[in-house]
């Protein structure tokens, strides 16, 4: 049975039921709860991005919503000053923040790891005071307003067919999310299976090693921060999308920090983990504080005490736990303990051949 | 001329501040390896344990000291429950626990606190005071000794006591540690104690200037991180330099360059970081050697 | 009288990689025993397992009392001072910050400054070099550093590990014979791995030679050194 799981065949099954949940999510829940996902899958494709580069390439970057702040940026310009029409402006600003995210990887590489955590770091916490400086591009502290995107005809008819509703902005918005985060999951799946996942893998594990193989350590490194930068853009550009304006306080620090431990706690590494990672990031934050007085079996004073402390509390409170015991994220976990039924399978086998292995002992 | 001095001492003061957060994270890092993201938070909360003791009478310097003894409790307690579990993981989950803790204490000090901004009382008057022919304010020079003191008491602590010998050898060596009968898990401990108290004194000193309130420390441990690094962040001379520097950088900087205002300070302190992080990356004092076991 | 170090049937590896397979080993008060054997044959694991530095199971008594479940400080604190292979010198401190470190764990400051003074007078280049930090020391004077800290901290049992290697003769010849006045004088035992056997087997009383995690061969050293046989398989010489 547990061979069965590992094979391609049932992870594929897996892949296609998560695809099939995702498209007719909107059709079972509230416009307003649509929008609440597009805005978890728009963190999910940028922690993919994000993932490309901490999890496959092994640099840690703090500072992934300054490139999601580009990526948003350039759309609302593009759209309000210069009315592009949105759906292009997309891939637009994912390519120029792919572009910066490539310029910016150059000089990181030669900082050390720490190093360039504090660099991405500072990156991140200066941007809002960045966005407000050049006030004639940016409209400063006001931000850009932009309209909330019409679905075109075609959409709309399909959903009233489907469900027998009108299909409104937040749906639509949902529905372009969705394919861009179709389209950008699969490109990371593919990258990482083949020649350049291979050298950003490499890397990761032992740069010295990997440079002494042929590995073009530069090149791929800088390619990484600038696919991640991409992905992070098309996010940031879709989050543009998604609240209808942009301005210096939607990317504050606390941005790239909720990024990054989406992916942590999705699992790096990984390609379903970002998935799981945006969910847990958008989600928790805001919910993490309404569980607890639903569960009855915990006194009504605990209750009320963690439910008027506010969602910051419970949410680190869950995050120093996950990590306690989950720290390859949740998709670790579900991984973890296949490899441990297994090794246990294979240690039975390994006393009837008469070997013991030491036993534990604390060292 | 006059006053460029007094924002020179102005900037040593609040200098003496980022130097005492900066060497709180220094002494962490030196320990593990790791830059924890929590300790602002700590020290915030250590400074409205403070405000909670003087608002019920306890006279300023008893309060002081009483601070940063609970603070070294806490301390020592957080390593304990929350950072030993996580001791032997990667850096990314130590890093991503440390910002839970943040998260956990930011929330809880607005629960118990509330948000609003309240004073915090300074022993010190906001005189002038002539000291060789400049005006200088009183509660700089008291910041600045109180900052001197508490940074002096560390150095002779962890240089000359046996105790600061055994917590600097489990710091840097703990595997041979070990083996000469040093309970590292203890001097962790009370390494994490030692810099929670350091960093109660740069909240301590900083709530008068900043009014206190959960978030208040946000922006002095990003001064205090361009402080480390600029010292080198495994250096404790150099984080305490390190402040100094940026501390009257800043100041001077938002005195005599015009645009610079409030939030561009902060700017001038990342501007920082990152010059020092391309031409030196490891900073004024920093060894570039790995740690050894 | 039951021996001041008893190991029976240890088994010890480092993960799913076994490389001791169930040794015996006996080291009695006051006396020196070799552990001799090629590379890997798994001399230093012997020794990181005494000081739970590896995994293990079976038995492992001091003075009558099991080392199971004990953390290496503890072992340390109760008794034994382990001289790793790369000696473990701590390098960020000075040479006399590594000695107090030695002696950090006493209380009688009294006998703490006689042993001072013998240090110094075993390792003159000690004294000399005191305030200066380890890193600056050469490989034979950081071996004697590690071998005057482990001194100091006045154990009942020494466990040495190569204390020969890298290091040109005449050293050599100092050292082991500063081991020898320690275990004559202060009674520590030694328990000393080295892969130069006829030193060893010189200075020892007993000797076990490993050979891939076995003990193959055991017993009284003059007898060993005597055995022609022996010391061509096994010993190289």
């Amino acid at each position: 049975m547990l061979q069965r799981i590992r094979n391609a065949p049932t992870r594929y099954g897996l892949v296609v039921v998560v695809i099939i949940l995702l498209l007719g999510l909107p059709t079972v829940i509230s416009s307003f709860q649509a929008g609440e996902w597009a805005q978890a899958l728009i963190l999910a494709i940028a922690i993919m991005g994000l993932n490309i580069l901490v999890g496959y390439s092994g640099q840690l970057s703090l500072g992934h919503g300054a490139f999601m702040a580009l990526g948003a940026y350039t759309s609302a310009i593009l759209a309000h000053r210069y009315k592009v029409d949105y759906l292009l402006t997309i891939p637009i600003a994912g390519l120029l923040t792919g572009i910066a995210g490539f310029l910016f990887g150059v000089p990181a590489l030669r900082l050390s790891a720490l190093y360039l955590a504090l660099a991405t770091f500072a990156l991140a916490v200066v941007t809002p005071s960045l966005i407000k400086r050049p006030v004639g591009l940016t409209n400063g502290v006001q931000g850009i307003i932009l309209l909330p995107p019409d679905p075109p005809q075609l959409a709309k008819d399909a959903f009233t067919i489907v469900t027998g509703r009108a299909m409104t902005s937040d749906q639509w918005t949902y529905y372009v999310t969705l394919a861009f985060a179709f389209v950008l999951f699969w490109l990371a799946w593919n990258l990482v299976r083949h020649r350049a996942g291979r050298a950003m893998r490499a890397i990761r594990d032992g740069e010295v090693a990997a440079a002494a193989s042929g590995v073009n350590i530069a090149g791929y490194k800088t390619l990484a921060f600038g696919i991640s930068a991409l992905y992070a853009g098309i996010a940031g550009s879709l989050y543009g999308m998604s609240t209808g304006f942009v301005n210096p306080d939607t990317f504050p620090f606390s941005l790239s920090i909720q990024l990054l431990v989406g992916a942590v706690i999705g699992g790096l590494a990984s390609i379903p983990g970002p998935l799981i990672g945006g969910i847990f990031a958008y989600f928790l934050p805001i919910y993490s504080n309404q569980w607890v007085p639903t569960q009855t079996w915990i006194p009504s004073q605990i209750a009320s005490a963690v439910e008027k402390a506010g969602p910051a509390v419970t949410y680190g409170a869950l995050l120093i736990v996950i990590m306690i015991f989950a720290p390859n994220g949740i998709v670790g976990l579900i991984t973890g303990s296949y490899a441990r039924l297994r090794r246990r399978l294979r240690g039975a086998v390994d006393r009837e051949s008469g070997q013991a292995p030491p036993e534990s002992q604390t060292a | 001329m006059q006053e460029f001095m007094q924002q020179v001492v102005s900037g040593i003061a609040i200098g003496g501040i980022f130097a005492s957060l900066a060497l709180a994270l220094v002494l962490i890092y030196n320990a593990m390896g790791l830059v924890n993201f929590a300790q602002g938070e700590m020290a915030m909360m250590a400074t409205f344990i403070a405000f909670t003791l003087i608002d019920r009478g306890v006279s300023y310097w008893i309060a002081f000291p009483a601070t940063l003894l609970i603070a070294f409790a806490g301390g020592v307690a957080i390593q304990r429950v929350v950072i030993r579990p996580v001791e032997r993981a990667p850096v990314l989950t130590l890093v991503i626990v440390t910002l839970g803790l943040a998260a956990l204490v930011n929330g809880m000090a607005g629960f118990i606190y509330g948000y609003l901004p309240r004073a915090f009382p300074s022993p010190f008057p906001v005189v002038t005071v002539n000291v060789l022919g400049v005006f200088v304010s009183y509660r700089d020079l008291g910041v600045i000794a109180v900052s001197g003191v508490v940074l002096l008491a560390i150095y002779l602590l962890l240089q000359r006591t046996t105790i600061g010998l055994t917590m600097r050898a489990a710091a840097h060596h703990p595997e041979a540690s070990r083996l000469l009968g040093v309970n590292v898990s203890w001097m962790l401990a009370l390494g994490w104690g030692l810099a929670s108290a350091v960093g109660a004194v740069s909240g301590i000193m900083a709530a008068p200037i900043l009014f206190l309130e959960p978030n208040m420390m946000q922006t002095v441990i990003i001064y205090a991180f361009a402080a480390a690094v600029l010292g080198g962040v495994d250096s404790p001379l150099g984080a305490v330099i390190g402040g100094l520097i940026v501390g009257v950088t800043v100041n001077l900087a938002g005195a005599y360059i015009p645009f610079v205002g409030g939030d561009l300070q902060l700017a001038v302190a990342l501007a920082i970081i990152i010059t020092v992080l391309v031409l030196k990356p490891n900073g004024l004092f920093g060894r570039p050697s790995v740690r050894r076991v | 009288m039951a021996a001041l170090l008893e190991m029976e049937s240890v088994h010890a590896g480092y993960g799913p990689r076994s490389v001791l397979h169930g040794i015996s080993i006996n080291v009695a008060q006051g006396g020196i025993v070799s552990l001799l054997g090629a590379n890997g044959a798994g001399k230093t694991t012997t020794l990181r397992a005494i000081t739970a530095g590896v995994r293990w199971s079976g038995d492992i008594r001091f003075s009558g009392r099991s080392l199971r479940r004990m953390r290496t400080e503890d072992i340390v604190r109760a008794g034994i001072a382990h001289v790793p292979e790369g000696r473990g010198i701590l390098t960020e401190l000075t040479v006399d910050e590594n000695l107090k470190l030695g002696a950090h764990l006493r209380s009688d400051s009294a006998e703490v400054r006689r042993d001072y003074d013998r240090v110094f007078e075993y390792f003159p280049v000690l004294k000399e070099r005191r305030k200066l930090s380890a890193s600056t020391l050469s490989g034979g004077e950081q071996q004697m550093l590690a071998v005057a800290r482990a001194l100091l901290m006045r154990p009942r049992l020494m466990l040495l590990d190569e204390p020969s290697l890298g290091l040109a003769p005449i050293v050599v010849r100092s050292i082991f014979e500063i081991i020898r006045t320690i275990n004559q004088a202060d009674h520590v035992a030694i328990l000393l791995v080295e892969q130069n056997a006829r030193l060893a087997l010189d200075i020892s009383s007993d000797a076990y030679v490993l050979e891939v995690g076995s003990v193959a061969v055991s017993g009284a050293s003059a007898d060993l050194k005597g055995n022609d046989s022996v010391r061509r398989s096994y010993l190289g010489y």
